[in-house]
């Protein structure tokens, strides 16, 4: 009786929010995959099957394919950057001074500022209009200005540099909370054999923060491939395709130009993409977790 | 000795260089609210000559700043009240049953930390439509809630619940307590942890969505802070000194919020880290 009324009660308690997820995300998600295949458009009423017909119109298309490399580059780049900073920020403000307390709270603040308005923000920073505060420091220091946001060989580096800006706080308190622990025991023993600080990090710290470092890694593959609000504050995807990036493409196209079916095998690619680079950084992730095992 | 003195104030100047490089750019935000473009275009890192509002009540008046604080307040503390009222029984029935289909289900419920569900925006928008929820914060909070962060907080609940021992249920259970109420009377208030960890992550998240209130918010008095700034920044090119207050009002709640709370929002973002 116990267990028959009990799992009675277990089925009501989570069926709601079974179905909740089922309508509004289970579905949606395999009606992308079928509308990749249609070519479904706010012109086109009539839906049919036209197979791979999108897919091969979006390889075709220098400007999607522009997104794509674009939301690559981004992803990868934040990656590598943003933990690197991260780590040795961790590594520099694990300590239990006030001013180290207080800079390790400030590096964390802009993490709760909207994507949206330190994009705003930045755009202003980095203006090549005269107000532009960047490149007045810059030229204070004697150096020439930029068009930081203007050229097309820079823009997107601009736009990663404001996100590693934001973000690196976020990556840090993980890791310093992964330093807290790696046993002192270790660091004793190091030092008794003479041991330097540099190889004391990269022999001891380094590998031990593999538990850390595979969240910190993924979390930021993810994030990058979904860039988005950024882009639209500070560039619009120019100029030219710059920074177009797979969001920005897939919002153009399928609310902007209601080429629903298309901006739906752009959401297939976008999964399959997030798929192939994800289980290449697990690969690494596996070899560094064998390494240090 | 020596050594130690040259350690100690090199650590200094590197604490110093990473202070400068964090507050530059939210002191410039700061500062250019309170002048004119030509003051702010003059001497952008210079105090303003006079403490001057008017900025401000322009850009309360331009965005509509109580109504859409008001939108953000609404969406957001619903939003996550729902989702742990929903996802902490989820994750229980979860911990708690050897049942296949609760695993199913499960296993269902992780298929959302791996496909982003922005892939799914275009027929979700259909289905928003299709459920007359179009231009309502009802469907923004359901967006939320089912489509965009039950996964993960499935997962932390279901995590943290599997190491509260059975033992106390079964106690409470032949007291003569059911099922639904042992869990919200003896079970739930030993989560607290998790909860606030819970609590924390997608109040972050949900105040900065951006995206869901765009596609799925249209009428202006509807919309959150986010929409109402960037609405304004065309009209405002010319006056940006004006535009840069809707920006520290937009993102002043949270920040007053981190300063109250920041032990627990740090501790509330590596408690989130934990891998499956």
């Amino acid at each position: 009786m116990y267990n028959k009324n009990r799992q009675r009660v277990f089925m009501l308690m989570i069926l709601p929010t079974f179905i909740g997820f089922f309508i509004l995300y289970i579905v949606p998600t395999a009606m992308s995959f079928f509308y990749s295949l249609t070519n479904w458009s706010v012109y086109n009423a009539d839906l049919q099957f036209v197979g791979l017909d999108n897919f091969k119109m979006l390889f075709e298309d220098s400007k999607t394919l522009a997104g794509i490399k674009n939301t690559i580059i981004y992803a990868l780049i934040t990656l590598v950057v943003q933990n690197a900073i991260a780590i040795v920020l961790a590594v520099f403000l694990d300590k239990k001074t006030k001013s180290a307390n207080f800079v390790k709270s400030l590096v964390f603040l802009p993490a709760v500022l909207s994507i949206l308005v330190v994009g705003f923000l930045f755009q202003y920073i980095m203006t090549s209009a005269d107000y532009g505060l960047l490149n007045n420091i810059v030229q204070f220091f004697g150096g020439d200005p930029v068009n930081w946001l203007g050229n097309k060989d820079i823009a997107l580096y601009s736009v990663i540099a404001t996100q590693v800006w934001q973000w690196s706080g976020w990556l840090m308190v993980i890791y310093i909370a992964n330093l807290k622990s790696i046993d002192t025991a270790l660091y004793e023993a190091a030092e008794i054999d003479g041991a330097s600080k540099m190889s004391k990090f990269f022999k001891i710290t380094l590998p031990l923060l593999y538990p850390a470092a595979s969240f910190n890694i993924l979390l930021s593959l993810i994030n990058g491939m979904k860039v988005f609000d950024v882009i639209l504050a500070m560039t619009q995807g120019g100029p030219g395709y710059a920074t177009e990036t797979i969001m920005t493409t897939l919002i153009r196209e399928g609310f902007n130009s209601g080429r629903n079916a298309y901006a739906s095998a752009l959401g297939v690619v976008f999964f399959v993409a997030v798929f192939i680079l994800s289980r290449i950084v697990i690969a690494f992730l596996n070899k560094w977790e064998r390494k240090i095992s | 000795m020596k050594k130690n003195i040259l350690g100690k104030s090199l650590y200094t100047i590197g604490l110093t260089i990473i202070c400068i490089i964090m507050i530059v750019p939210i002191y410039y935000l700061v500062v250019t609210t309170f002048k004119s473009p030509e003051e702010a275009a003059l001497s952008p890192l210079g105090l303003p000559k006079a403490l001057d509002f008017s900025n401000y009540t322009k850009a309360l008046e331009a965005m509509d700043y109580l109504q859409a604080l008001k939108n953000n307040l609404i969406i957001t503390i619903v939003a996550v009240l729902l989702l742990v009222f929903f996802a902490t029984m989820a994750a229980y029935v979860i911990a708690r049953s050897q049942k296949k289909i609760f695993k199913v289900m499960y296993s269902i419920f992780l298929v959302g930390l791996i496909i982003p569900f922005q892939i799914a925006v275009v027929p979700l928008y259909q289905i928003i439509s299709g459920l007359n929820l179009m231009d309502t914060h009802l469907g923004v909070i359901l967006v939320n809630v089912f489509c965009i962060n039950l996964p993960l907080s499935i997962f932390l609940l279901r995590g943290f619940i599997s190491t509260v021992p059975i033992e106390l249920e079964e106690a409470a259970f032949m007291d003569g307590c059911g099922t639904f109420k042992t869990f919200w009377v003896i079970i739930f208030p030993l989560l607290k942890p998790i909860v606030s960890t819970v609590v924390i992550l997608n109040t972050l998240a949900i105040w900065n969505d951006f995206l869901t209130p765009l596609l799925f918010i249209q009428s202006p008095e509807k919309q959150v802070l986010l929409q109402q700034v960037y609405r304004n920044v065309g009209p405002f090119s010319t006056d940006w000194t004006s535009f840069f207050p809707m920006l520290v009002m937009s993102t002043l709640p949270l920040v007053i919020f981190y300063i109250f709370m920041q032990k627990r929002v740090i501790e509330g973002v590596v408690a989130g880290s934990v891998k499956g």
